[in-house]
Protein backbone atom coordinates (compact mmCIF):
# COMPACT_ATOMS: atom_id res chain seq x y z
CA UNK A 1 0.00 0.00 0.00
CA UNK A 2 3.00 2.30 0.19
CA UNK A 3 2.49 2.98 -3.51
CA UNK A 4 -0.95 4.29 -2.77
CA UNK A 5 0.00 7.96 -2.66
CA UNK A 6 1.76 7.55 -6.01
CA UNK A 7 -1.27 6.16 -7.81
CA UNK A 8 -2.38 8.18 -10.82
CA UNK A 9 -5.58 9.20 -9.14
CA UNK A 10 -3.79 10.50 -6.06
CA UNK A 11 -1.18 12.36 -8.05
CA UNK A 12 -3.81 14.21 -10.05
CA UNK A 13 -5.90 14.83 -6.97
CA UNK A 14 -2.95 16.20 -5.03
CA UNK A 15 -1.77 18.39 -7.91
CA UNK A 16 -5.26 19.83 -8.39
CA UNK A 17 -5.73 20.49 -4.69
CA UNK A 18 -2.35 22.16 -4.33
CA UNK A 19 -2.89 24.35 -7.40
CA UNK A 20 -6.30 25.47 -6.21
CA UNK A 21 -5.09 26.25 -2.70
CA UNK A 22 -1.99 28.10 -3.92
CA UNK A 23 -3.85 30.12 -6.54
CA UNK A 24 -6.58 31.07 -4.08
CA UNK A 25 -3.93 32.19 -1.62
CA UNK A 26 -2.12 34.32 -4.19
CA UNK A 27 -5.24 35.84 -5.72
CA UNK A 28 -6.56 36.55 -2.27
CA UNK A 29 -3.38 38.32 -1.23
CA UNK A 30 -3.04 40.22 -4.51
CA UNK A 31 -6.61 41.49 -4.79
CA UNK A 32 -7.12 41.99 -1.08
CA UNK A 33 -4.05 44.17 -0.73
CA UNK A 34 -4.33 45.95 -4.07
CA UNK A 35 -5.94 49.08 -2.67
CA UNK A 36 -3.26 49.55 -0.04
CA UNK A 37 -0.51 48.97 -2.58
CA UNK A 38 -1.91 51.49 -5.04
CA UNK A 39 -2.16 54.07 -2.30
CA UNK A 40 1.49 53.47 -1.46
CA UNK A 41 2.49 53.91 -5.09
CA UNK A 42 0.52 57.15 -5.39
CA UNK A 43 2.11 58.51 -2.24
CA UNK A 44 5.56 57.48 -3.43
CA UNK A 45 4.99 59.36 -6.70
CA UNK A 46 4.17 62.49 -4.74
CA UNK A 47 7.25 62.03 -2.57
CA UNK A 48 9.43 61.88 -5.66
CA UNK A 49 7.82 64.92 -7.26
CA UNK A 50 8.53 66.79 -4.02
CA UNK A 51 12.08 65.47 -3.98
CA UNK A 52 12.70 66.74 -7.51
CA UNK A 53 11.47 70.15 -6.42
CA UNK A 54 13.80 70.01 -3.38
CA UNK A 55 10.85 70.24 -1.02
CA UNK A 56 12.03 66.99 0.57
CA UNK A 57 15.73 66.56 1.27
CA UNK A 58 17.95 63.60 0.57
CA UNK A 59 16.65 60.09 1.12
CA UNK A 60 14.16 61.14 3.79
CA UNK A 61 10.53 60.22 3.72
CA UNK A 62 8.38 62.35 6.00
CA UNK A 63 5.07 61.28 7.50
CA UNK A 64 2.11 60.87 5.19
CA UNK A 65 0.23 64.00 6.28
CA UNK A 66 3.35 66.14 5.81
CA UNK A 67 3.76 64.80 2.30
CA UNK A 68 0.15 65.45 1.38
CA UNK A 69 0.26 68.97 2.83
CA UNK A 70 3.46 69.88 0.99
CA UNK A 71 2.04 68.48 -2.23
CA UNK A 72 -1.21 70.35 -1.84
CA UNK A 73 0.50 73.64 -1.03
CA UNK A 74 3.30 73.61 -3.57
CA UNK A 75 2.55 71.33 -6.50
CA UNK A 76 0.08 71.87 -9.30
CA UNK A 77 -0.45 69.45 -12.13
CA UNK A 78 -0.65 70.94 -15.60
CA UNK A 79 -0.80 70.15 -19.29
CA UNK A 80 0.73 71.99 -22.22
CA UNK A 81 0.37 71.59 -25.97
CA UNK A 82 3.30 71.21 -28.33
CA UNK A 83 3.91 74.94 -28.44
CA UNK A 84 4.31 74.96 -24.69
CA UNK A 85 1.04 76.76 -24.05
CA UNK A 86 -1.02 75.63 -21.09
CA UNK A 87 -4.21 73.82 -21.95
CA UNK A 88 -7.09 72.82 -19.74
CA UNK A 89 -8.31 69.67 -21.33
CA UNK A 90 -6.66 66.82 -23.15
CA UNK A 91 -7.53 67.85 -26.72
CA UNK A 92 -5.25 65.50 -28.61
CA UNK A 93 -2.62 62.86 -28.01
CA UNK A 94 0.29 65.28 -28.20
CA UNK A 95 -0.53 66.92 -24.90
CA UNK A 96 2.39 66.92 -22.48
CA UNK A 97 1.92 66.50 -18.75
CA UNK A 98 3.98 68.32 -16.17
CA UNK A 99 3.92 69.74 -12.66
CA UNK A 100 4.49 73.29 -11.50
CA UNK A 101 5.93 74.00 -8.10
CA UNK A 102 4.93 77.29 -6.61
CA UNK A 103 4.83 79.39 -3.47
CA UNK A 104 1.49 81.16 -3.09
CA UNK A 105 0.77 80.76 -6.82
CA UNK A 106 4.08 82.32 -7.92
CA UNK A 107 5.77 79.71 -10.05
CA UNK A 108 9.19 78.69 -8.73
CA UNK A 109 9.75 76.20 -11.51
CA UNK A 110 8.41 73.18 -13.31
CA UNK A 111 8.85 69.44 -13.06
CA UNK A 112 8.95 67.14 -16.07
CA UNK A 113 8.20 63.44 -15.87
CA UNK A 114 11.07 61.37 -17.27
CA UNK A 115 10.03 58.07 -18.73
CA UNK A 116 12.79 56.14 -20.43
CA UNK A 117 14.27 52.75 -20.88
CA UNK A 118 17.13 51.71 -18.66
CA UNK A 119 19.47 48.77 -18.84
CA UNK A 120 16.99 46.21 -17.48
CA UNK A 121 13.66 47.98 -17.64
CA UNK A 122 11.83 51.27 -17.53
CA UNK A 123 13.19 54.18 -15.52
CA UNK A 124 10.55 56.63 -14.34
CA UNK A 125 11.51 59.81 -12.61
CA UNK A 126 11.18 63.56 -12.43
CA UNK A 127 13.48 66.38 -13.48
CA UNK A 128 12.77 69.82 -12.05
CA UNK A 129 13.81 73.20 -13.45
CA UNK A 130 13.98 76.66 -11.99
CA UNK A 131 11.74 79.27 -13.54
CA UNK A 132 14.56 80.54 -15.77
CA UNK A 133 13.89 77.56 -18.02
CA UNK A 134 17.47 76.34 -18.12
CA UNK A 135 18.79 75.54 -14.64
CA UNK A 136 18.08 72.10 -13.25
CA UNK A 137 16.87 72.29 -9.67
CA UNK A 138 16.48 68.62 -8.89
CA UNK A 139 16.06 65.07 -10.03
CA UNK A 140 14.35 62.02 -8.57
CA UNK A 141 13.61 58.46 -9.57
CA UNK A 142 10.23 56.94 -8.92
CA UNK A 143 10.70 53.46 -10.27
CA UNK A 144 13.45 51.50 -12.00
CA UNK A 145 14.75 47.97 -12.37
CA UNK A 146 18.48 48.68 -12.52
CA UNK A 147 21.01 46.52 -10.68
CA UNK A 148 20.89 47.39 -6.99
CA UNK A 149 24.15 48.91 -5.79
CA UNK A 150 25.20 49.78 -9.34
CA UNK A 151 22.63 51.34 -11.69
CA UNK A 152 20.15 51.30 -8.83
CA UNK A 153 22.13 54.08 -7.20
CA UNK A 154 20.34 56.56 -9.49
CA UNK A 155 17.59 56.76 -6.87
CA UNK A 156 20.00 57.70 -4.10
CA UNK A 157 20.55 61.22 -2.81
CA UNK A 158 24.30 61.36 -3.56
CA UNK A 159 23.66 60.81 -7.27
CA UNK A 160 20.54 62.95 -7.52
CA UNK A 161 21.96 66.00 -5.76
CA UNK A 162 24.59 66.46 -8.48
CA UNK A 163 21.89 67.54 -10.90
CA UNK A 164 21.17 70.70 -8.96
CA UNK A 165 22.48 73.79 -10.74
CA UNK A 166 23.32 72.09 -14.03
CA UNK A 167 22.37 73.96 -17.21
CA UNK A 168 20.64 72.66 -20.31
CA UNK A 169 21.89 75.59 -22.40
CA UNK A 170 25.50 76.14 -23.41
CA UNK A 171 27.27 79.50 -23.43
CA UNK A 172 25.79 80.29 -26.88
CA UNK A 173 22.31 79.67 -25.44
CA UNK A 174 21.88 76.54 -27.51
CA UNK A 175 20.03 73.52 -26.10
CA UNK A 176 22.45 70.74 -25.10
CA UNK A 177 20.52 68.86 -22.36
CA UNK A 178 22.14 67.37 -19.24
CA UNK A 179 23.73 63.97 -19.16
CA UNK A 180 25.49 61.46 -16.99
CA UNK A 181 29.25 61.45 -17.46
CA UNK A 182 31.31 58.31 -17.82
CA UNK A 183 33.36 58.68 -14.67
CA UNK A 184 33.78 61.92 -12.78
CA UNK A 185 32.72 65.32 -14.08
CA UNK A 186 36.00 66.92 -12.99
CA UNK A 187 37.81 64.88 -15.66
CA UNK A 188 35.71 66.43 -18.43
CA UNK A 189 36.67 69.53 -20.44
CA UNK A 190 35.72 72.75 -18.62
CA UNK A 191 33.00 73.81 -21.07
CA UNK A 192 31.13 70.51 -20.63
CA UNK A 193 31.24 70.35 -16.86
CA UNK A 194 28.03 72.23 -16.27
CA UNK A 195 26.05 69.86 -18.49
CA UNK A 196 27.11 66.61 -16.85
CA UNK A 197 26.77 64.87 -13.49
CA UNK A 198 29.12 62.26 -12.00
CA UNK A 199 28.56 58.80 -13.40
CA UNK A 200 28.29 55.59 -11.40
CA UNK A 201 31.18 53.16 -11.77
CA UNK A 202 29.92 49.81 -12.98
CA UNK A 203 26.75 51.38 -14.38
CA UNK A 204 27.88 53.06 -17.58
CA UNK A 205 24.95 51.74 -19.59
CA UNK A 206 22.33 52.89 -17.10
CA UNK A 207 23.87 56.35 -17.35
CA UNK A 208 23.85 56.22 -21.13
CA UNK A 209 20.18 55.26 -21.37
CA UNK A 210 19.18 57.81 -18.75
CA UNK A 211 21.09 60.58 -20.56
CA UNK A 212 19.36 59.67 -23.82
CA UNK A 213 15.97 59.57 -22.14
CA UNK A 214 16.47 62.94 -20.47
CA UNK A 215 17.56 64.48 -23.74
CA UNK A 216 14.53 63.09 -25.61
CA UNK A 217 12.15 64.36 -22.93
CA UNK A 218 13.75 67.80 -22.76
CA UNK A 219 13.58 68.12 -26.55
CA UNK A 220 9.85 67.49 -26.40
CA UNK A 221 9.34 70.07 -23.67
CA UNK A 222 11.75 72.60 -25.17
CA UNK A 223 8.95 74.97 -26.36
CA UNK A 224 7.77 75.25 -22.76
CA UNK A 225 11.29 75.87 -21.50
CA UNK A 226 11.64 78.65 -24.09
CA UNK A 227 8.54 80.33 -22.71
CA UNK A 228 10.06 80.15 -19.25
CA UNK A 229 13.30 81.68 -20.54
CA UNK A 230 11.32 84.56 -22.03
CA UNK A 231 9.78 85.11 -18.60
CA UNK A 232 6.30 84.64 -19.99
CA UNK A 233 5.28 82.35 -17.19
CA UNK A 234 5.23 83.75 -13.69
CA UNK A 235 2.04 82.93 -11.90
CA UNK A 236 -0.49 80.16 -12.00
CA UNK A 237 -3.52 81.46 -13.84
CA UNK A 238 -6.07 80.06 -11.43
CA UNK B 1 13.89 16.91 27.13
CA UNK B 2 17.63 17.59 27.20
CA UNK B 3 17.94 15.19 24.34
CA UNK B 4 15.52 17.32 22.32
CA UNK B 5 17.40 20.51 23.06
CA UNK B 6 20.74 19.08 22.03
CA UNK B 7 19.14 17.89 18.81
CA UNK B 8 17.84 21.35 18.01
CA UNK B 9 21.20 22.84 18.89
CA UNK B 10 22.85 20.34 16.62
CA UNK B 11 20.51 21.23 13.72
CA UNK B 12 21.20 24.92 14.30
CA UNK B 13 24.96 24.49 14.49
CA UNK B 14 24.98 22.33 11.38
CA UNK B 15 23.16 24.89 9.26
CA UNK B 16 24.96 27.96 10.50
CA UNK B 17 28.51 26.64 10.57
CA UNK B 18 29.41 23.02 9.96
CA UNK B 19 27.30 22.46 6.86
CA UNK B 20 26.87 26.09 5.97
CA UNK B 21 24.69 26.30 2.83
CA UNK B 22 27.04 28.58 0.93
CA UNK B 23 30.43 27.45 2.19
CA UNK B 24 29.79 23.72 2.51
CA UNK B 25 26.79 22.82 0.37
CA UNK B 26 27.71 25.49 -2.22
CA UNK B 27 24.07 26.51 -2.64
CA UNK B 28 22.71 29.99 -3.23
CA UNK B 29 25.89 31.29 -4.83
CA UNK B 30 24.09 33.26 -7.55
CA UNK B 31 22.16 35.45 -5.15
CA UNK B 32 25.24 35.75 -2.96
CA UNK B 33 26.94 37.41 -5.91
CA UNK B 34 24.04 39.70 -6.68
CA UNK B 35 23.00 41.15 -3.35
CA UNK B 36 26.32 41.61 -1.59
CA UNK B 37 27.33 44.98 -3.01
CA UNK B 38 25.82 46.68 0.03
CA UNK B 39 25.37 45.46 3.60
CA UNK B 40 21.80 46.73 3.91
CA UNK B 41 20.44 44.65 1.04
CA UNK B 42 22.41 41.61 2.21
CA UNK B 43 20.86 41.82 5.68
CA UNK B 44 17.30 42.16 4.44
CA UNK B 45 17.79 39.42 1.87
CA UNK B 46 19.18 37.14 4.58
CA UNK B 47 16.18 37.80 6.82
CA UNK B 48 13.66 37.28 4.03
CA UNK B 49 15.31 34.04 2.94
CA UNK B 50 15.45 32.74 6.52
CA UNK B 51 11.73 33.32 6.93
CA UNK B 52 10.77 31.76 3.61
CA UNK B 53 13.02 28.72 4.11
CA UNK B 54 11.70 28.11 7.60
CA UNK B 55 8.02 28.45 6.67
CA UNK B 56 8.18 26.54 3.42
CA UNK B 57 10.19 23.72 5.02
CA UNK B 58 7.59 23.48 7.75
CA UNK B 59 4.66 23.39 5.32
CA UNK B 60 6.33 20.85 3.05
CA UNK B 61 7.32 18.71 6.00
CA UNK B 62 3.76 18.66 7.28
CA UNK B 63 2.60 17.40 3.89
CA UNK B 64 5.49 14.97 3.45
CA UNK B 65 3.33 11.87 3.79
CA UNK B 66 0.84 13.17 1.24
CA UNK B 67 3.12 14.47 -1.49
CA UNK B 68 3.37 11.89 -4.32
CA UNK B 69 7.09 11.34 -4.86
CA UNK B 70 6.99 11.71 -8.65
CA UNK B 71 5.67 15.27 -8.54
CA UNK B 72 7.35 16.30 -5.31
CA UNK B 73 9.68 18.90 -6.83
CA UNK B 74 6.80 20.68 -8.54
CA UNK B 75 4.77 20.52 -5.36
CA UNK B 76 7.66 21.95 -3.33
CA UNK B 77 8.18 24.73 -5.84
CA UNK B 78 4.48 25.58 -5.84
CA UNK B 79 4.54 25.97 -2.07
CA UNK B 80 7.75 28.03 -2.11
CA UNK B 81 6.62 30.26 -4.98
CA UNK B 82 3.25 30.97 -3.38
CA UNK B 83 4.93 31.82 -0.09
CA UNK B 84 7.31 34.22 -1.78
CA UNK B 85 4.58 35.94 -3.78
CA UNK B 86 2.38 36.37 -0.72
CA UNK B 87 5.35 37.78 1.22
CA UNK B 88 6.02 40.19 -1.62
CA UNK B 89 2.41 41.36 -1.74
CA UNK B 90 2.35 41.90 2.01
CA UNK B 91 5.60 43.86 1.89
CA UNK B 92 4.23 46.04 -0.91
CA UNK B 93 1.09 46.79 1.04
CA UNK B 94 2.51 47.42 4.50
CA UNK B 95 6.25 48.02 4.13
CA UNK B 96 6.39 49.74 0.78
CA UNK B 97 9.80 51.33 1.31
CA UNK B 98 11.49 48.08 2.27
CA UNK B 99 9.89 46.30 -0.65
CA UNK B 100 11.12 48.99 -2.99
CA UNK B 101 14.62 48.60 -1.64
CA UNK B 102 14.53 44.84 -2.12
CA UNK B 103 13.06 45.22 -5.61
CA UNK B 104 13.75 42.04 -7.54
CA UNK B 105 15.42 40.18 -4.69
CA UNK B 106 12.17 39.02 -3.13
CA UNK B 107 11.24 37.29 -6.36
CA UNK B 108 14.73 35.85 -6.55
CA UNK B 109 14.16 33.90 -3.34
CA UNK B 110 12.07 31.45 -5.39
CA UNK B 111 15.09 30.55 -7.46
CA UNK B 112 17.38 30.26 -4.47
CA UNK B 113 18.61 26.69 -4.34
CA UNK B 114 18.81 26.71 -0.55
CA UNK B 115 15.04 26.77 -0.15
CA UNK B 116 14.45 23.87 -2.50
CA UNK B 117 17.62 22.12 -1.32
CA UNK B 118 16.50 22.09 2.31
CA UNK B 119 12.99 21.02 1.34
CA UNK B 120 14.42 18.08 -0.59
CA UNK B 121 17.19 17.11 1.77
CA UNK B 122 15.62 17.72 5.15
CA UNK B 123 11.92 18.59 5.19
CA UNK B 124 10.83 15.45 3.30
CA UNK B 125 12.41 13.20 5.94
CA UNK B 126 11.83 15.07 9.20
CA UNK B 127 8.98 16.43 11.29
CA UNK B 128 7.66 19.99 10.86
CA UNK B 129 9.31 21.49 13.95
CA UNK B 130 12.74 20.10 13.10
CA UNK B 131 12.29 21.32 9.53
CA UNK B 132 11.37 24.78 10.75
CA UNK B 133 14.52 24.96 12.86
CA UNK B 134 16.58 23.58 9.99
CA UNK B 135 15.18 26.32 7.75
CA UNK B 136 16.07 28.99 10.31
CA UNK B 137 19.59 27.66 10.78
CA UNK B 138 20.31 27.41 7.07
CA UNK B 139 18.87 30.87 6.52
CA UNK B 140 21.12 32.24 9.25
CA UNK B 141 24.12 30.42 7.81
CA UNK B 142 23.38 31.98 4.45
CA UNK B 143 22.94 35.42 6.03
CA UNK B 144 26.25 35.04 7.86
CA UNK B 145 28.15 34.47 4.62
CA UNK B 146 26.19 37.16 2.77
CA UNK B 147 26.83 39.78 5.43
CA UNK B 148 30.54 38.96 5.66
CA UNK B 149 30.94 39.17 1.89
CA UNK B 150 28.90 42.39 1.74
CA UNK B 151 30.97 43.91 4.55
CA UNK B 152 34.22 43.30 2.70
CA UNK B 153 32.81 44.41 -0.65
CA UNK B 154 31.23 47.59 0.68
CA UNK B 155 34.33 48.48 2.68
CA UNK B 156 36.83 47.95 -0.14
CA UNK B 157 34.54 48.94 -3.00
CA UNK B 158 32.95 52.08 -1.61
CA UNK B 159 34.80 52.78 1.62
CA UNK B 160 31.52 52.50 3.50
CA UNK B 161 29.79 50.33 6.05
CA UNK B 162 25.97 50.25 6.05
CA UNK B 163 26.07 53.41 3.96
CA UNK B 164 28.29 55.38 6.37
CA UNK B 165 31.68 56.53 5.18
CA UNK B 166 34.32 54.54 7.09
CA UNK B 167 37.54 55.31 5.29
CA UNK B 168 38.41 58.93 6.15
CA UNK B 169 38.96 61.45 3.40
CA UNK B 170 42.64 62.11 4.23
CA UNK B 171 43.45 58.59 3.11
CA UNK B 172 41.78 59.35 -0.22
CA UNK B 173 43.76 62.56 -0.42
CA UNK B 174 46.92 60.53 0.11
CA UNK B 175 46.13 58.62 -3.08
CA UNK B 176 43.95 55.74 -1.89
CA UNK B 177 41.26 54.67 -4.32
CA UNK B 178 38.18 52.50 -3.94
CA UNK B 179 38.56 49.10 -5.54
CA UNK B 180 36.11 49.09 -8.43
CA UNK B 181 36.44 45.33 -8.89
CA UNK B 182 34.72 44.78 -5.55
CA UNK B 183 31.50 46.32 -6.84
CA UNK B 184 31.32 43.86 -9.72
CA UNK B 185 30.36 40.20 -9.58
CA UNK B 186 33.94 38.86 -9.97
CA UNK B 187 34.89 40.61 -6.73
CA UNK B 188 32.24 38.58 -4.93
CA UNK B 189 33.55 35.38 -6.51
CA UNK B 190 37.03 35.98 -5.12
CA UNK B 191 35.74 36.80 -1.66
CA UNK B 192 33.38 33.84 -1.49
CA UNK B 193 36.20 31.59 -2.61
CA UNK B 194 38.53 32.95 0.06
CA UNK B 195 35.82 32.65 2.72
CA UNK B 196 35.10 29.02 1.80
CA UNK B 197 38.82 28.26 1.98
CA UNK B 198 39.11 30.03 5.33
CA UNK B 199 36.07 28.25 6.79
CA UNK B 200 37.11 24.82 5.58
CA UNK B 201 40.66 25.18 6.83
CA UNK B 202 39.34 26.03 10.32
CA UNK B 203 36.92 23.09 10.32
CA UNK B 204 39.57 20.74 9.05
CA UNK B 205 42.23 21.70 11.56
CA UNK B 206 39.64 21.00 14.27
CA UNK B 207 39.11 17.49 13.01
Amino acid sequence: MSDDKNSKKNVIQFALMLSVVCSLLITGAASGLKKLQQENIKLDKKVNILKAANLIDGNNKPAKDVILRLYQEHIKEGMVNQKGQAVKTETDTNILHLYYYHTNNVIDGYILPINTKGLWGKIQGYLAFENDGQTVSGFSVFSHSETPGLGGEIENAWFRKNFKGKKILNSQNKFVSVGIAKGKVKNLPKNLQEHYVDGISGATLTGKYLSEGIKATLTKYEPLSILFRQKDLKTLDN
Amino acid sequence: MTNETTRYKDILFKGIWRENPVAYQVLGICSALAVTVKMSTAIVMGLALTLVTACSSMIISSMRNKIPSNIRIIAELAVIASMVIVTDEILKAFYYDISKQLSIFVGLIITNCIVLGRAEAFALANNPLDSFIDGISNGLGYSLVLISVAFIRELLGAGECLGYQIIPSFIYNAGYQNMGLMLLAPGAFFIIGLLVWFKNSITESKN
